[in-house]
């Protein structure tokens, strides 16, 4: 069982995983990569687009996990939700993009301990986020008890909503050590 | 000048006047712990307010975060996204 993330009495925030998680966390990572690679509707292809951040159409997406990445920025008004999409999606996607790709290339050079710095531990934090943001929409998952239920019926089988609720503790983990520099 | 022109001008001028507002809704991903810590250091808000905003959202389902012109709300519904919280803009509040 891994320590997680944690503040060393120096101030370094560390990471305790082993092999085994690292490329379970590592393969999840890629997995949110690839889909927010494959999610690119086209504005990469355009340099004009590319260099200005602004889609012609952006296409609010049809996978409901893409959704709750790119979320609607207005409720009822579609023609403002669509012109907020158009100006930020592609920045949106570029960053989450490189959070993920930040996070497998400290795994990659991590040992058995994982440490990181302030900067690289909140790129870590929101790799974690964007991932749990997936894994819950395709587990379904509306509150604690879904959950609760699903981490029953898969009894110790290891499945999505067990690997869920590790990812869970690791960003817990993260997340206080993160804080326990943030006094105020 | 015609009065219809006037009118209209008028009725943008009021919609502009009325100020915006980032919301952000409850959801079951979210960590309480990083609601806070995202409500902190993007808004530099002290550890109290912003554990009282995020229990807001928790037990309301949602929580009127900043106030501002569109401008400025745009820009911290943006930033919301990119933390992962799901943040909307909304106007009045």
């Amino acid at each position: 069982m891994a320590h997680a993330f944690e503040r060393s009495i120096t101030g370094k925030i560390i990471g305790r995983l082993d092999a085994v998680e690292q490329a379970l966390l590592r393969s999840l990572l890629q997995q949110l990569a690839v889909l927010l690679h494959e999610s690119d509707d086209g504005a990469a292809q355009d340099p004009i687009a590319q260099l200005v951040g602004i889609q012609d159409l952006a296409e609010r997406p049809a996978d409901p996990a893409l959704l709750r990445l790119f979320p609607d920025a207005y409720r009822e008004d579609e023609a403002a939700a669509n012109d907020f999409r158009r100006y930020t999606e592609a920045a949106l996607r570029a960053k989450k993009t490189s959070e993920a790709d930040a996070a497998i290339a400290i795994l990659d050079r991590a040992d058995s301990k994982v440490e990181l710095s302030e900067a690289e531990a909140k790129l870590m934090l929101a790799a974690l986020n964007n991932t749990r943001l997936v894994l819950a929409t395709r587990l379904s998952l509306t509150d604690e008890t879904t959950l609760e239920q699903l981490l029953i019926a898969e009894q110790d089988s290891g499945g999505a909503a067990h690997l869920y609720e590790w990812l869970t503790w690791l960003q817990e983990t993260l997340v206080r050590a993160v804080m326990r520099d943030e006094t105020n | 000048m015609s009065s219809t022109d006037t009118l209209e001008l008028t009725e943008v001028e009021l919609d502009l006047a009325k100020p915006f507002a980032c919301v952000v809704w409850n959801d079951p991903v979210n960590l309480m712990s990083y609601v806070t810590h995202v409500f902190m250091t993007y808004f530099n808000y002290s550890k109290s307010k912003a554990e009282q905003l995020m229990l807001q959202v928790h037990h309301e389902g949602r929580a009127f975060v900043s106030h501002g012109d569109r401008e400025k709300i745009e820009r911290d519904v943006a930033a919301m996204h990119e933390f992962g919280l799901w943040a909307t803009v909304e106007q009045g509040g």
